[in-house]
C-alpha cells in the first residue's frame, strides 16, 4: 500500500508562546518551592502548576501539523499572501516596542513629551504620512489628555513642558 | 422576597443627590461607542474607564460602569447588523439574521428590532434580579470556603472550556491566570514569584493587567486595518424605519421573554455569560418557530432572540457577582475591581450588609434600560459616523489613555509597565487563539481560590471533610454534570457537522 508522503509543519510562533508559558510556570513553581515547602505555601500553586504543565503537553501537538506533500504545497501557496504580512507584523512589533519605551520613559521624560512623541510615532506607524496632521493631532491630543487627567487625578503627573 | 425597608433606603439614596444620575447618559454613550467598534469589547470600554471612577463615590462609580455595560450590550449589535462583524462576543447570534436583514435593505428595522429587544431583555432581567437577590444572599451566606472554592473552580472550568477554539488552550489560559493571580504574598505570609520587584509583593497589579490583556492587545491586533468598515453604502440610517423596527419587536413578546429567561439563567453561571446565552436563545427560538427554515435569511425573530438574551445576561451576571463575589466574565470582573478600589468586598456579606446599595444598583439599571431606548435611537442614527474613525488615530490614542489610566490607579510606573507586558502577552494569546478572558478571570480568582483552599485546609486538614459538606458535594456534582453535558453537546455538534458534510458530498 502506498502512503502519501507527509511532512511536519511547525507553528513556531505558537511554540514560542507555549514555551514562554511553560517557562513562567516552571520558574514560578521552583521559586515557590524555594520559598517554603510548607503546605500553606504550595497548596494551590503546586497542583495548579502541574495541571498547567499537563495542559501544555496536551496543547503541544497543536504546534506541529502533519501534512501530505500536496496539502503542504497548497498551504505554501496559501501562505504567499501571509508572507507579505511580515511587514504588517513588523508594524505590530514597532508599535509594541514604541509602547514599551513610552511606558518606561513616562516619568523620565515627562508625560507630556512622552505622550506627544508616542502619539506621533504611533500614528506614523499606523499609516498616516502627512506630517502636519501628525504634528497637529499629537499636540492637541497631548494637551487634552494631560489636562484632562490632571483634572481627574489629584496627584501630579511628572511633566517637562506643559 | 423584597426587603421593603432596603427598597425605601435605596430610593432615598438615588433621589437624595443628582450626582449618581449625571453619569448614566455619558456611561451609556461610552458603552454604545465602544460596543459598536469591532474588536473593542464591553470589557475594554469598562477597563479604560475604570480609573476614572477611582475618585467618584462608590454608587456613582458603579452606576457609571453599569451604564457602560448596558450601552455596550446593545452597541455590539450595530456593527453585527451593518457589517456582519459582532462588535462584542455576545452579538455573534445577532449577525445570523441581522446582517441578512441589512443585505435585504432592512438594516434600519434590524437595528430598531435589536434595540427594543435589548431594552426589554435588560429590564426583565433586573426585575427578576430584584426579587431573587435576597433569597440568593441567604443561600450563599451558608456557603463555606470549600463551597466558594468549588464554585470558583467551576467558573474557571466553564470559561476555559467554552471560550476558546481548543478546550486545552482554554483551560491552560485559565490555570495560567490563576497562577499569575497568586504571585506575591499569600494569606499565610509566603512571598513567591516577585523576582525581587517590590511592587509585586502585593501581587500583579490586576487592573493594568486586565487593561493590557483585554484592550491594548486587541488594539495591536487592529494595527493592519485601515478602517473598521470599508464600504460606506450600507451605513445610512433612517429614523422612521428604526422606530418601525422597535414596533416590530413588540409583536413577539414570547421570543423576548424566552430570550430573557435564558439570558438570566446562563448569565448567572460564572464563566458562561452573554457570549453563550445569545447562541442558546437563537437556537431555541429557531427550533420552536414555525418558520425556523427562514432563520439565517433575514428573519427578525432571530435578531430578537439573540439581543434579548445577551442583554438579560447582564442581570444574571450581576446576580452572581453581587451574591457570590465571583465575576462571570470580563465585565463583572471589572465591576468587582471597582468594588475593591472603593474598599468594598463583593460577596455574601456585601448583600447582607448593603441591601440598600444593591437595590439602588438594580433601580438605576431600570432607568438605564429606559434611557437606552432614547439614547440608542439617537446613537444608531449617528452610528455611521462613529465607525468611520480612522484606526491610525484611534489606536495610539487609546493606548495613551490606557497608560494614563494605569498610572492613575497605581500611582507609579508599575501600572504602565504591567499594561505593556500584558498587552504583549494578550496579543500573542489572541493570535494563537487562547481565550484572554480566561486569563483575566484566573488572575482575579487566583487569590480567592488560594485563600479559600488554605482556609478549608486549616479547618479540616483531611479530605474526608468534603463528605461533611453536602453543599460542596452538590456543587461538585453539578460541575461534573455540566462539564459532561458540555463535552457531550460538543461531540453531538461535531457528529451533526460531519453528517451534514457527508450529505452534501453525497448530493
Amino acid at each position: 500500500m502506498n502512503h502519501p508522503k507527509t511532512r511536519r509543519k511547525v507553528d513556531w510562533g505558537h511554540l514560542a508562546l507555549l514555551l514562554l508559558i511553560v517557562g513562567v510556570v516552571v520558574a514560578y513553581l521552583l521559586d515557590a518551592r524555594a520559598t517554603s515547602l510548607k503546605m500553606q505555601n504550595l497548596l494551590l500553586i503546586q497542583p495548579a502548576a502541574i495541571v498547567a504543565l499537563i495542559l501544555a503537553a496536551l496543547v503541544l501537538p497543536q504546534c506541529f501539523r502533519r501534512q501530505s506533500e500536496g496539502e503542504a504545497e497548497a498551504a505554501d501557496k496559501d501562505e504567499a499572501p501571509r508572507r507579505e504580512s511580515w511587514v504588517d507584523l513588523g508594524k505590530v512589533a514597532a508599535l509594541a516596542a514604541a509602547f514599551g519605551v513610552f511606558a518606561i520613559s513616562l516619568e523620565t521624560v515627562g508625560f507630556d513629551v512622552a505622550t506627544f512623541l508616542f502619539t506621533a510615532l504611533g500614528i506614523y506607524i499606523c499609516g498616516e504620512r502627512k506630517l502636519w496632521v501628525i504634528g497637529t493631532f499629537s499636540a492637541v491630543f497631548t494637551v487634552v489628555i494631560v489636562y484632562g487627567y490632571q483634572l481627574l487625578v489629584p496627584y501630579p503627573f511628572p511633566l517637562l513642558v506643559l | 422576597m423584597l426587603d421593603l425597608n432596603a427598597v425605601g433606603d435605596a430610593l432615598s439614596l438615588l433621589t437624595s443627590s443628582y450626582i449618581a444620575w449625571i453619569y448614566v447618559i455619558p456611561g451609556l454613550l461610552v458603552g454604545l461607542f465602544f460596543g459598536a467598534m469591532p474588536g473593542i469589547s464591553i470589557t475594554m470600554a469598562m477597563a479604560i474607564f475604570l480609573p476614572v471612577t477611582l475618585y467618584m463615590d462608590f454608587l456613582p462609580a458603579i452606576i457609571f460602569l453599569t451604564s457602560i455595560y448596558t450601552g455596550a450590550g446593545f452597541g455590539g449589535s450595530v456593527p453585527a447588523v451593518l457589517m456582519n462583524i459582532p462588535g462584542t462576543s455576545s452579538a455573534v447570534a445577532t449577525t445570523f439574521d441581522g446582517y441578512p436583514m441589512a443585505r435585504l435593505g432592512k438594516h434600519n428595522q434590524a437595528l430598531g428590532v435589536a434595540l427594543a429587544a435589548s431594552v426589554i431583555g435588560c429590564l426583565s432581567s433586573y426585575i427578576l434580579l430584584l426579587f431573587i437577590i435576597a433569597p440568593i444572599s441567604t443561600v450563599v451566606l451558608k456557603m463555606g470556603p470549600l463551597e466558594m472554592f468549588t464554585i470558583a473552580v467551576w467558573g474557571m472550568l466553564l470559561l476555559g472550556s467554552l471560550a476558546g477554539s481548543s478546550i486545552w488552550r482554554g483551560l491552560l489560559a485559565g490555570v495560567f491566570g490563576v497562577l499569575l493571580g497568586t504571585v506575591g504574598a499569600n494569606t499565610a505570609g509566603y512571598i513567591r514569584g516577585t523576582m525581587g520587584i517590590p511592587w509585586l509583593f502585593d501581587g500583579i497589579p490586576t487592573i493594568p493587567a486586565m487593561m493590557g490583556l483585554l484592550a491594548a492587545s486587541q488594539l495591536l491586533n487592529l494595527i493592519n486595518t485601515h478602517y473598521l468598515i470599508e464600504d460606506e453604502a450600507d451605513r445610512k440610517i433612517s429614523f422612521g424605519r428604526i422606530v418601525e423596527g422597535v414596533r416590530l419587536a413588540l409583536k413577539y413578546p414570547t421570543i423576548i421573554f424566552r430570550g430573557s429567561a435564558i439570558g438570566v439563567i446562563i448569565g448567572a453561571i460564572p464563566g458562561v455569560g452573554s457570549s453563550i446565552s445569545n447562541l442558546i436563545s437563537y437556537s431555541e427560538t429557531k427550533r420552536n418557530a414555525p418558520d425556523g427554515d427562514t432563520f439565517g435569511q433575514g428573519n427578525p425573530k432571530g435578531v430578537i432572540a439573540a439581543e434579548s438574551a445577551n442583554s438579560s445576561s447582564e442581570g444574571g451576571a450581576m446576580a452572581t457577582m453581587l451574591a457570590l463575589g465571583i465575576p462571570g466574565g470580563g465585565a463583572t470582573a471589572i465591576l468587582l475591581a471597582a468594588f475593591a478600589m472603593h474598599n468594598i468586598i463583593g460577596g455574601p456579606s456585601f448583600i447582607a450588609n448593603n441591601k440598600d446599595i444593591v437595590y439602588a444598583i438594580i433601580f438605576s439599571n431600570f432607568a438605564q434600560a429606559v434611557l437606552l431606548l432614547g439614547v440608542g435611537l439617537g446613537f444608531v442614527y449617528l452610528a455611521s459616523a462613529v465607525v468611520r474613525v480612522p484606526l491610525r488615530f484611534l489606536i495610539p490614542s487609546v493606548l495613551v489613555v490606557s497608560a494614563f489610566g494605569s498610572y492613575a490607579i497605581q500611582g507609579s510606573l508599575s501600572g504602565p509597565i504591567t499594561l505593556f507586558v500584558f498587552s504583549i502577552l494578550g496579543w500573542a494569546m489572541v493570535r494563537y487563539q487562547y481565550p484572554v478572558a480566561a486569563v483575566v478571570v484566573g488572575l482575579l480568582l487566583g487569590t480567592l481560590l488560594e485563600e479559600n483552599l488554605i482556609r478549608t485546609w486549616q479547618i479540616s486538614r483531611d479530605l474526608g471533610y468534603v463528605l461533611e459538606r453536602p453543599g460542596a458535594m452538590l456543587i461538585f456534582a453539578l460541575m461534573v454534570l455540566s462539564m459532561g453535558l458540555t463535552a457531550f453537546s460538543r461531540w453531538r455538534r461535531k457528529q451533526r457537522a460531519s453528517a451534514m458534510t457527508t450529505e452534501e458530498v453525497g448530493s
